[in-house]
């Protein structure tokens, strides 16, 4: 065959990912002048956060704990209402005003930001943890132009000159690969997957310790969705970004994660290697979502349907919240909350099916 | 039969399902401090306009005046008396019914014109919507008093002076008719371009697949979308029809015989009442159209805050 | 199996309204060619998926069928009868009754203001269906829980707001089948959803299929979800069909490059072997504005394997064998191929 099949997809054994330490070595700016050089680059604890809804409290978030660590990327996959985006907003109470952090911590290079007042976190919203959110459209403002939206937070968090901000969002914008003579252009002037590629690079424009990808690719189209996960790739590997991928997509999770956290109503399923809970998913919710998934290089028609719905959660039921839909279902379920049984492949899984083998305490 | 009692069940259910809307909605609006005031002194004035005998006896002419001229207010006039020495509180409280009535028959042609203009254009298009817009756009410039000057005695002379409607006199329909030709046109734009977006909905495009004409469509799917929108317009064209019937009967267009609020202010101001320091000629009408219109706006915010499904999310 | 629905040579153009400085310069207003020739049959009884990217014109093209978009030139063949020029209400009464769709977002599809009960019923009362209300009455109850809203009565007297997202497209499906139709127009019927509820209301189609004796077109821009539901797949690029056949064909042995593409980047749940991704084509680039449609094969400004014939000659279907057909030059039998 004398022609080449397109752009060739990054070969990840062409740049070798960056190691933790030199994430932190190439970062232009400081660390937070409270940031422990040795602590973990984010470990969240029993977070629980709640909304006000009416007499009650809605349970959107209990009980979550997860880490991650430099230049890794955790997928947060479940259904809609499942408390994923809740979580992931809570690193930075970007929350809506009826919501609550009700317990729980969120340390960030050893800081807690639960403890901080709003004034004191705005110095790590955008700079140290900002969002690629959704619909792109929406999250960009229509009448200005794009480049001047990337420069805004530099020159402002930063407190760059304007030169200098403008001349980093072209390098920016020629990093996500929008083309140099698009540098003038307004949203709407961009198709979905430019203002996507502009999305990021206005998430990437402080350098950040985290960036948040809240459904990035939803609304793309499969070959575009193709293009964004590639881009996302490769910026991993030549910036080591630490990423957090919020996605119902399971396959978006399998093709960017190295990790990945199920969520059902509110607490943690499973969590683990992508490469281990996709293949050997233990949680039976795990395993219907895997299974309800369409995938054209597995048997056709033999898909998966969980009967039933996610339940309310101002009212959630008592003991394991899967248990009204389990195929699995055992009299314990119903009564006692699933303690996390922790296997040696570092899955960790929150079902009374595993209870009786000893396995690691937590880490 | 199974069947025979669902029919009827579903009929009954349908009769509950609107208690129970009505019944949460009302719940809604007492919940609004500024909703419930407007509402109570929309109330009173009502009850004043609709049996105005009753609390403050006939209306006081030149004959029948139980005051003296210029009387201030004492005991037993309690809003004093005017300059023919007819007393005040009789003259604003029958005031009241003919500027409500005034005010209730020119919601309800623009009301009618409004929104049977707004849907059908904006469910039309093209052509149909063009020719209504322009339309429209024509009666929106028109000057409101100009117009009514104009068609004052045009109308009279059509009609003749002692035809009746309502209770009304020719004179004063002039002032419905006049208010009712120059608001209908905003509120028809306010329809159309509600039905322009409905247009758009999914569930229009259903209905035509299943076969709905258009004629169904508008009345079934688009009007009852629009009601809310319908209600809170309503509400603020009464209180812009009051207070436009109280300066056209200021100026000299309304009927002597049927003392309207504006229609007292009138009088007062050619009695010198200003000159003389009679305030209590012009205060007690004057505090009236505030307050109803005040009732009307605060109502009008209450509904509007509560039925737009925008402001709804908000909260 | 026989023909129950034949689009033949269906084109629909938008004009685009250009600005005032277009105008002034007299330049030719632009046309958006949102479908650009399509034949297409749709046998009876079976599932076909239309497959394409946004702008690929597959929504137009159910719009087209169920007649709420007019099409510009080419001709609609419903059971033998022409219906191409038939408008209006009460002529398309007999045609309505028969084709019903499915769309997108239920939320959308449901008039807030309507009950289920009346969403449902809505058909039969325009439709004049039914013998009286009694009848009328157990046909919406029975359509209702054929979509698996049982009991129906717990259902009926709800409005849309106060069901969750599957149930509101049960109802959606509800309202399409009461009429009994032969053919459903389904656009995207499922991409609202999540995954599990998904499955469900595939599955519910498919069994309705079954019971009903129902043809589907399914619209989706999702191959796998194509692949998982249908008997047959048409992949469109810019309003044209570029491959039509037998689902398991297509996914398994693609002669278009488009769509060899598209399967390649399908979403999977399997994390990438080492070396897989290089093995994947993605395109270039993106859609060509459908107002400006290259030259010869409209695919050629992204192809992989694009050569000199691809950018003056467009290429029609062609028959490759076993009821598989690609608009591709390569796809031609004998020498010349450039294989």
């Amino acid at each position: 065959m004398s022609e080449p099949m397109g752009e060739p997809a990054i070969e990840p054994a062409l740049t070798p990912p960056l190691t933790p330490g030199q994430i932190r070595g190439r970062r232009q700016w400081p660390l937070p002048k409270q940031a422990d050089p040795a602590a973990p680059l984010l470990q969240v604890r029993n977070l629980q956060t709640y909304f006000k809804l009416g007499s009650g409290w809605v349970k959107a978030v209990d009980d979550v704990s997860f880490g991650l660590t430099d230049g890794e990327a955790l997928g947060l996959v479940g259904e809609s209402g499942c408390g994923k985006t809740t979580t992931a907003l809570s690193l930075v109470r970007l929350l809506p005003t009826n919501g609550r952090i009700r317990g729980g911590s969120v340390e960030l290079f050893g800081i807690d930001l639960v403890a901080k007042s709003d004034l004191a976190l705005q110095r790590y919203r955008w700079r140290e943890i900002s969002i690629i959110f959704q619909g792109a459209m929406n999250a960009l403002n229509p009448v200005i132009q794009v480049r001047r939206q990337i420069a805004e937070p530099i020159r402002y968090r930063l407190g760059q000159s304007e030169a200098a901000s403008q001349k980093r969002a072209e390098e920016l914008l020629d990093l996500v690969g929008i083309p140099s003579r698009r540098l003038g252009a307004y949203p709407h002037e961009l198709s979905g997957g430019m203002r996507q590629r502009a999305m990021i690079a206005m998430a990437l424009a402080c350098d950040p310790a985290i960036v948040i990808g809240d459904e990035p690719t939803t609304a793309l189209d499969a070959m575009v969705q193709a293009q964004i996960l590639q881009l996302l790739e490769q910026l991993r590997r030549e910036l080591g970004l630490s990423l957090i991928l919020i996605t119902h997509d399971l396959s978006v999770v399998a093709e960017t994660c190295d990790r990945v956290l199920v969520m059902y109503a509110g607490r943690v399923a499973e969590e683990g290697p992508v490469a281990r809970v996709f293949t050997e998913p233990r949680h039976p919710y795990t395993r219907k979502l895997l299974g309800a998934f369409p995938n054209i290089r597995s048997d056709r028609r033999t898909l998966e349907t969980i009967p039933g719905e996610p339940p309310n959660l101002l009212n959630p039921p008592p003991g394991c919240r899967f248990a009204p839909r389990c195929p699995q279902v055992m009299p314990v379920c119903t009564e006692v909350v699933p303690p996390e049984a922790v296997f040696a492949d570092g899955v960790r899984v929150a079902c009374h099916l595993y209870e009786t083998p000893v396995h690691e305490t937590p880490a | 039969m199974s069947a025979t009692i669902s029919v009827a069940s579903a009929r009954s259910q349908r009769w509950r399902l609107r208690g129970t809307r009505l019944r949460t909605f009302a719940a809604r609006y007492s919940g609004r401090k500024d909703g419930m005031l407007g509402l109570v002194v929309l109330a009173a004035f009502t009850v004043l306009a609709l049996a105005p005998d009753l609390f403050v006896g006939p209306l006081e002419t030149a004959t029948r005046a139980t005051a003296h001229a210029f009387d201030a207010p004492s005991a037993q006039h309690f809003f004093g008396a005017d300059d023919l020495g007819r007393d005040m509180l009789n003259r604003t409280v029958h005031g009241a019914r003919i500027s409500m009535t005034i005010g209730l028959l020119a919601t309800v042609i623009t009301l009618v014109f409004g929104v049977v203009v707004g849907l059908v254009a904006g469910y039309s298009g093209g052509l149909v919507d063009n020719v209504l817009m322009r339309v429209a756009d024509f009666f929106l410039v028109l000057p409101t008093f100009v117009l009514a000057l104009i068609l004052a005695p045009v109308l009279i002379e059509v009609v003749g002076a002692d035809a009746e409607f309502l209770g009304i006199r020719a004179t004063l329909l002039v002032i419905v008719v006049v208010i009712g030709i120059t608001s209908w046109a905003a509120t028809a734009r306010i329809i159309r371009s509600q039905t322009l977006s409905l247009k758009q909905r999914m569930f229009v495009d259903r209905a035509r697949v299943v076969g709905v004409g258009p004629g169904r469509i508008i009345l079934r799917h688009i009007l009852p979308n629009v009601v809310n929108l319908i209600v809170a317009n309503a509400v603020l064209t009464f209180a812009t029809a009051v207070l436009t019937e109280t300066t056209l009967s200021f100026i000299g267009l309304g009927d002597p015989f049927q003392p309207s609020w504006g229609q007292i202010l009138n009088g007062a101001q050619s009695s010198g009442a200003a000159g003389l320091g009679a305030w209590w000629m012009i205060a007690p009408p004057a505090a009236s159209v505030v307050l109803v219109i005040l009732a009307f706006t605060l109502m009008g915010n209450a509904l509007d805050d509560l039925l737009n499904p925008k402001a709804r999310t908000r909260q | 199996m026989t023909e129950l629905l034949r689009l033949t040579g269906l084109e629909v153009h938008f004009p685009v309204r250009g600005s005032v400085l277009d105008a002034l310069r007299r330049r030719p207003r632009r046309v958006v060619r949102a479908v650009d020739g399509i034949d297409l049959a749709i046998e009876r009884g079976e599932v076909l998926a239309l497959v394409g990217e946004s702008g690929s014109g597959k929504t137009t093209t159910g719009r087209v069928i169920v007649k709420l978009t007019s099409q510009t030139t080419g001709s609609i063949v419903f059971d033998g009868q022409d219906v191409s020029r038939l408008w209006g209400t009460r002529r398309l009464r007999d045609y309505r009754r028969r084709v019903q769709c499915i769309f997108q977002d239920p939320y959308e599809t449901l008039d807030p203001k309507q009950t289920i009960h009346d969403f449902v019923g809505e058909p039969l009362e325009v439709n004049h269906v039914g013998s009286g209300a009694v009848e009328r009455e157990t046909m919406i109850m029975g359509s209702l829980e054929a979509a698996g809203l049982r009991p129906a009565a717990d259902f009926a007297f709800r409005y849309p707001h106060e069901l969750s997202g599957g149930q509101r497209q049960r109802a959606v499906i509800a309202g399409a089948l009461v009429l009994n139709p032969q053919l459903v127009v389904a656009d995207e019927p499922v991409s609202m959803l999540d995954v599990s509820i998904r499955t469900e209301l595939l599955r519910l189609m498919l069994d309705l299929r079954r019971e009903r004796d129902l043809t589907y077109l399914f619209i989706t821009h999702d191959l796998s979800l194509a692949w998982v539901i249908a008997d047959r797949i048409a992949v469109m690029y810019l309003g044209k069909i570029m491959e039509l056949g037998p689902a398991e064909q297509i996914i398994s042995a693609p002669r278009h490059p488009y769509t060899a593409a598209l399967v390649s980047v399908a979403p999977s749940p399997e994390p990438p072997a080492a070396g897989e991704r290089a093995k994947r084509t993605i395109l270039v680039g993106e859609t060509p504005d459908a107002a400006a449609i290259p030259p010869g094969c409209r695919f050629h400004t992204r192809c992989p394997l694009v050569f000199d014939r691809c950018r003056t000659d467009e290429p029609p279907l062609i028959d490759v064998g076993a009821g598989q057909s690609a608009a591709c030059w390569l796809a031609e039998p004998g020498p010349g191929t450039a294989r």
